[in-house]
C-alpha cells in the first residue's frame, strides 16, 4: 500500500454546553459533549473511505476535523506527513487547495446569486491561480467536463437554479476538482438526490479516486450506498470508530455487534439475503453522557457484565480488519451464533 | 381540524434580482409607489420650469398679496409673504427629496456595514456591535435631532447628516440577522474550506444575498428621513435658506394662517408630505413583496377537494387479487392550473388495496405519488383539482361524497401520516393531550376516561410508553415524533393508513423500528398501508405489493416478490439496477440517464420514453394503458401487448 495521504490520529473533540446560571455560581464543571472521542485512521491516495453511522455519532465533526474547520481538543491530523495544527499561514493555504469538502445538499451549496462559471472559478480567484482569464476559462471548462457537465459551454452561463439537482452536485464537485485536490470530503453526498441520479454521482467519484488519485473520505449513514464504492469502511458509534477495516470483508463478516445489527436493518431488494433484522431498542444516547465501559453495552445484544467497566480498544482480526469489542478474536459470538442467516 | 401539514424544510430563498424589476412593475402597489415617486422626481428636476413664479425671488411685499385665496394667477393661492404657494410647493420637492435620499443613504451604508460585520463575525464583535446598535435603538431619535441640530446650526447639511447617522439602527438589526442566515449556508461554509478570506466571504456571499433586504429596507428609511426633516423644519429647525415643505408648513401655522382661514397655505403643504411618504412605503412594501417573497405556500398548506370530473372514469384494467379491495381506486387524474393551461401531475392511475393488504407506492420526486395520495383524501393545494376517476371504499365513491362525510371519512376510515409531519406536534400541548383530542373529536360520545384510556392503550402500542404521555413533543427525538404521529393517525382506529415518507430524514436503525412498527400495524390490526417512499430497499422489507410511478402514471405494479425477481417495465428494472444494494457490493450499478420529466413537458407517448433503452417509435406516439401480465401483476409498456409484440423485442424483456 502506498504511504498514507492523511493520518487521523486519536482526535478528541469536546464541545463545552451551556450550564444554568445556578450552576456557573457553584462552580460546577460544565458537561462537555464529547462528539469525538478517540478516532484515528489513515486513508491513502487513491482510496475511499466511507464513515458510516447514525446521527450523532462524530462523522460529520471527523470530516471536519479533517480539514482543520473546527479546532481539535486532542490528538493530531497529519497531512503528507504535516501536522495540520501547527502548519503556518502559507501552509494553511497550501492546505486548503489540496483539501476540498463536498456537502449534502447541491441546492445550499450553491450561490444563487453566482453564475456556474463564477462559482467554479471561485476557488481559482481565491488562490490566484489562473494566469489570466483565458487559463481561468480552461481550467473552468477542464472542470465542467470532468465533472461530467459537457459540453461545458452549455452550462457554465447557467445559474444554480437553471439545473438540476443531479447537475447542481456536479457543479459542486466541479468546483472542488478545480484545485485538482489531493483529499476530498464528501459529505453525504447523495442522500438529497433522486435514487436514479445517484449511481451517477457516485460513480464519478469512484473514477476520481481511481483515475486522479484523489483520497476520498465519503461521510454517510448509508451502508448500501457506501458497500458499492468504498474500498473501506469506518463504523462509528458515539464518537468513536467501532470497526474499521476492508469494505466487503466487513459486509460479509461484521464482528461488532453495533456492525451486525445495523447491517440486518438495511434494507435490500433481494429476499434470499435478507436476514431478520435484528432491531436495537433504543436511541444513540445523548454524547454528554457516553456509558461507561463499553459505549454500545446498554444497547447489546450479547453484551455480558464485563462490558460495563471495561472500555474496549480496536483489535485487529486480519491484515485490514480491526474491531472494538471485547467479546470478538475469542468471545462467544465469533463463534456459531452470527447472526447472518437466522 | 383535518390534517397536520407539513413543515417546510427549505430555507426561505430571496428570488434572482433579474426580473425583480419587471415583477414589481407588475405589483400594483408597486407600480403606485414607483408612479407616485416617479412624478415627484419629475416635479423637483424641473422645478424652474413648472412652477409658476420664483419662490427664491424676493420682491417687495404688498400687504394685500398676503393670504391671497387661489386664483388663476395663484392657483394655490399666496402665503404670509406673498408668494404662490404652488411655486413654493414645486421647490420644496427638492429639499424633501435631497434630504430623504442622501441620509438614507448614510444611514443604509453605516447601516449595512455594521450589520453585516455583526452577523458575520457573530461571536464578540457581533455581540458588542449589537449593544452598540440596542444603544442607539433606545434613544429618542427626534429628541436628539433637535439637540444636535440646535446646536450645530441648522444648514441642509447639518441636518442630513443628523438624520442619517441616527437612522441607522433598524437596518443594522435587519441585515444582521439576515447575514446570520446566509452565514449559516452551505456556500458559504464551502468558500470557507476553500480558504476564502473573510473580505472575498463577505463581498462574494455575504452582501450579494443581504442587498435585496437592504434594498428594500432602504426605500423605508428614504420615507422616515423625509418625515424627519418635515418635522425639524416644522419646529423651526430647518435650513433658513431654503424652502421646504416642513418649513412652509412651520411659516403657516407660525404666521397666522389658520387664523386667517387660509387653509391653502398649509394643506398642500402637508398633503406633499403624505403623498412622498406615502408613495415611498407603498414601494418599500411591494419591493419587500417581490425580493423576499414568503416562504411559497407548500402542497399541504390548504386543504381543498375540488373534484371536476368532466368525463366519467375511463374503463380501467382491472387486475384480479385474491381478496376483494377494501380501496380501489381507478382513472384518478390530477391537475394543476399554471399560467400555461393545466398541468397533469396524475395520470390514470389505478390500483386496489386489499385489506390487511400493505402497498408500497414507489417513485421518484416528480413522479405524482404524493399528489395522488392527496387527491384520494381530497386534500389537494389550491389550483389542483381532480379532473378523473373513482376511488372506492367499500364500494363507496371517496370523490363524491360531500364535505361534512368526507371529513368523518377522513381519520375514521383512512387517516394520512405525512411526509415530515414529526416536525408539526403541536408544541405546547401535551402530546397525550394531542392523541386524546383527536380521538374525542372525531367521537363524540366518548367519555373522558375511556379517551385517556386509549391514548394509554395507542402509546404502548407506537412503541412510546404511556407513561410519556404528559410530556411535551419537544422532549420527543424525532423517532419518537414519527411514533406519536403514528399514534394520532391511529386514534380513530382507521381501516386505511397512507404514510408519506415516513423514514425520510429518520437514522437507518429507527427506520427499522418505525418500519417494523408499521408491519405488525397490519399484521395485529387487520390494517392496510399504503407506505409513499423513494426507497426500494423499505418496500422489499415490508410491502406485499409495489405500485411503481413515474411521470404521473402506474408503470409496473406487481406482488413484491415476482417485481424484485423479475421486473417487466423498463423503468422499473433500470431503477433497480440503480439501486445499491448492501447484499451484493460486487454489482455495478448504473444511473437512468437524463431527468424524471417535467410537468409542463410531459412527453407525448410513455413518459418514460425518453430515456428508456427499449423504446421504439409507437412509445412516442400515445402512452401505453396497463397490460395484465398474471394474478395482481401488470405493467404500462408497449413491449408487453400481447396484440402488438414489438418490432425486434430485447431479450432482457423475457
Amino acid at each position: 500500500m502506498t504511504e498514507p495521504l492523511v493520518v487521523a490520529d486519536d482526535l478528541h473533540v469536546r464541545f463545552a454546553t451551556q450550564r444554568p446560571l445556578t450552576d456557573s455560581l457553584l462552580r460546577r464543571p460544565a458537561p462537555s459533549v464529547r462528539a469525538v472521542d478517540g478516532v484515528s485512521f489513515a486513508v491513502s491516495p487513491g482510496e475511499v473511505l466511507a464513515l458510516v453511522g447514525e446521527s450523532g455519532c462524530g462523522k460529520t465533526t471527523t470530516g471536519n476535523l479533517l480539514l482543520g474547520l473546527i479546532p481539535l481538543s486532542e490528538g493530531t491530523v497529519r497531512f503528507e506527513g504535516q501536522d495540520v495544527a501547527s502548519m503556518g499561514r502559507r501552509q494553511m493555504r497550501a492546505f486548503r487547495r489540496a483539501c476540498q469538502i463536498i456537502f449534502q445538499d447541491p441546492y445550499e451549496s450553491l450561490n444563487p446569486r453566482m453564475r456556474i462559471r463564477d462559482i467554479i472559478a471561485e476557488p481559482l480567484r481565491v488562490h490566484h491561480v489562473a494566469v489570466n482569464d483565458d487559463d481561468e476559462q480552461t481550467r473552468v471548462r477542464h472542470a465542467l467536463t470532468q465533472a461530467g457537465l459537457a459540453p461545458p459551454e452549455v452550462y457554465e452561463n447557467r445559474y444554480p437554479y437553471e439545473l438540476s439537482g443531479g447537475q447542481r452536485q456536479r457543479v459542486v464537485i466541479a468546483a472542488a476538482l478545480t484545485l485538482e485536490p489531493r483529499l476530498l470530503i464528501a459529505d453525504e453526498p447523495v442522500s438529497m438526490l433522486d435514487v436514479s441520479i445517484r449511481a451517477d454521482i457516485l460513480n464519478l467519484l469512484r473514477r476520481l479516486a481511481t483515475e486522479s488519485r484523489i483520497a476520498i473520505v465519503m461521510i454517510t449513514h448509508d451502508l448500501a450506498t457506501v458497500s458499492a464504492y468504498a474500498d473501506r469502511l469506518a463504523v462509528m458509534y458515539l464518537g468513536r470508530i467501532v470497526e474499521i477495516g476492508d469494505t466487503r470483508t466487513i459486509l460479509s463478516d461484521p464482528q461488532h455487534p453495533y456492525t451486525r445489527a445495523l447491517l440486518s436493518v438495511v434494507p435490500t431488494t433481494d429476499p434470499a439475503a435478507r436476514q431478520r433484522p435484528q432491531v436495537l431498542a433504543g436511541e444513540t444516547p445523548d454524547p454528554s453522557r457516553i456509558p461507561s465501559g463499553c459505549r454500545f453495552h446498554p444497547r447489546c445484544p450479547v453484551a455480558v457484565a464485563a462490558c460495563r467497566t471495561i472500555d474496549p480498544a480496536l483489535i485487529a482480526l486480519g491484515p485490514d480488519h480491526e474491531a472494538a469489542c471485547i467479546l470478538v478474536g475469542s468471545g462467544p459470538i465469533v463463534r456459531g451464533s452470527s447472526s447472518a442467516g437466522r | 381540524m383535518t390534517v397536520v401539514a407539513e413543515v417546510q424544510s427549505r430555507p426561505t430563498t430571496i428570488a434572482a434580482p433579474r426580473g425583480a424589476l419587471r415583477t414589481l412593475l407588475h405589483h400594483p402597489v408597486g407600480l403606485a409607489g414607483l408612479i407616485m415617486l416617479g412624478l415627484t422626481f419629475f416635479v423637483a428636476v424641473f422645478a424652474p420650469l413648472l412652477a409658476p413664479y420664483d419662490p427664491y425671488d424676493t420682491p417687495p411685499v404688498h400687504i394685500e398679496d398676503i393670504y391671497q385665496p387661489p386664483s388663476p394667477e395663484h392657483p394655490l393661492g399666496t402665503d404670509d409673504g406673498g408668494k404662490d404657494v404652488l411655486s413654493e410647493l414645486i421647490y420644496g420637492s427638492r429639499v424633501s427629496l435631497i434630504v430623504g435620499f442622501t441620509a438614507a443613504a448614510i444611514a443604509i451604508v453605516i447601516g449595512g456595514a455594521i450589520g453585516i460585520v455583526a452577523g458575520y463575525k457573530a461571536g464578540r464583535t457581533g455581540s458588542a456591535l449589537m449593544r452598540f446598535t440596542d444603544f442607539f435603538l433606545v434613544i429618542p431619535d427626534l429628541a436628539l435631532q433637535i439637540v444636535l441640530v440646535a446646536i450645530l446650526g441648522p444648514s441642509l447639511v447639518t441636518i442630513i447628516i443628523v438624520i442619517g447617522i441616527l437612522g441607522w439602527t433598524t437596518t443594522a438589526r435587519l441585515v444582521r440577522s439576515q447575514a446570520l442566515t446566509v452565514r449559516e449556508r452551505k456556500f458559504v461554509a464551502r468558500a470557507h474550506a476553500i480558504g476564502a478570506s473573510d473580505w472575498h466571504m463577505i463581498r462574494r456571499h455575504i452582501i450579494p444575498l443581504v442587498m435585496p433586504l437592504m434594498l428594500a429596507n432602504a426605500v423605508l428609511v428614504i420615507s422616515l428621513a423625509i418625515l424627519s426633516e418635515s418635522t425639524l423644519a416644522f419646529i423651526g429647525l430647518g435650513d433658513p435658506t431654503v424652502i421646504s415643505w416642513g418649513k412652509m408648513l412651520n411659516f403657516a401655522f407660525d404666521r397666522g394662517a389658520v387664523s386667517a382661514g387660509a387653509w391653502w397655505a398649509f394643506f398642500p403643504p402637508g398633503l406633499a408630505i403624505v403623498w412622498v411618504v406615502l408613495a415611498t412605503t407603498l414601494l418599500g412594501t411591494a419591493l419587500e413583496d417581490v425580493l423576499n417573497p414568503r416562504l411559497k405556500r407548500h402542497h399541504l398548506e390548504a386543504g381543498r377537494d375540488d373534484v371536476v370530473r368532466s368525463v366519467e372514469p375511463p374503463p380501467a384494467v382491472m387486475i384480479p387479487t385474491a381478496n376483494a379491495p377494501l380501496l380501489s381506486i381507478r382513472g384518478l387524474s390530477v391537475e394543476f392550473e399554471s399560467s400555461d393551461g393545466p398541468l397533469r401531475a396524475v395520470d390514470d392511475v389505478s390500483f386496489d388495496l386489499a385489506r390487511g393488504e400493505t402497498i408500497g407506492l414507489v417513485g421518484e420526486s416528480g413522479s405524482g405519488k404524493t399528489t395522488a395520495m392527496l387527491g384520494l383524501l381530497r386534500l389537494l393545494p389550491p389550483g389542483g383539482r381532480i379532473v378523473a376517476g373513482q376511488a372506492l371504499f367499500d364500494g363507496e365513491d371517496l370523490l363524491s361524497l360531500p364535505p361534512d362525510e368526507l371529513r368523518a371519512f377522513r381519520w375514521t376510515r383512512l387517516s394520512m401520516v405525512f411526509q415530515g409531519a414529526m416536525n408539526a406536534l403541536n408544541p405546547v400541548q401535551t402530546v397525550g393531550g394531542q392523541v386524546t383530542e383527536a380521538i374525542r373529536l372525531h367521537d363524540h360520545r366518548i367519555s373522558k376516561d375511556e379517551a385517556n384510556r386509549r391514548t394509554a392503550d395507542l402509546l404502548d402500542r407506537v412503541g412510546i410508553g404511556a407513561r410519556r404521555a404528559n410530556e411535551y413533543p419537544h422532549t420527543y427525538s424525532g423517532g419518537m415524533r414519527q411514533r406519536a404521529m403514528i399514534a394520532l393517525a391511529l386514534a380513530c382506529r382507521p381501516d386505511v393508513i397512507v404514510a408519506d415518507e415516513p423514514t425520510t430524514a429518520l437514522d437507518v436503525m429507527i427506520q427499522a423500528q418505525i418500519m417494523e412498527l408499521l408491519g405488525g400495524l397490519s399484521r395485529d390490526l387487520g390494517m392496510s398501508t399504503i407506505i409513499v417512499t423513494h426507497d426500494l430497499g423499505i418496500v422489499a422489507q415490508v410491502c406485499d405489493r409495489v405500485v411503481v410511478m413515474y411521470g404521473g402514471r402506474v408503470a409496473e405494479d406487481a406482488p413484491a416478490s415476482r417485481l424484485f425477481a423479475e421486473p417487466r417495465h423498463p423503468y422499473t428494472q433500470a431503477l433497480l439496477e440503480a439501486f445499491p444494494d448492501v447484499a451484493h457490493p460486487e454489482r455495478e450499478l448504473h444511473a437512468i440517464g437524463g431527468t424524471p420529466p417535467r410537468l409542463d413537458a410531459m412527453p407525448p407517448g410513455c413518459p418514460f420514453a425518453p430515456r428508456c433503452a427499449h423504446a421504439f417509435d409507437r412509445c412516442d406516439t400515445a402512452k401505453p394503458p396497463l397490460y395484465p401480465i398474471s394474478d395482481g401483476w401488470a405493467a404500462s409498456c408497449y413491449l408487453l401487448d400481447p396484440a402488438h409484440p414489438a418490432p425486434a423485442s430485447p431479450a432482457t424483456h423475457d
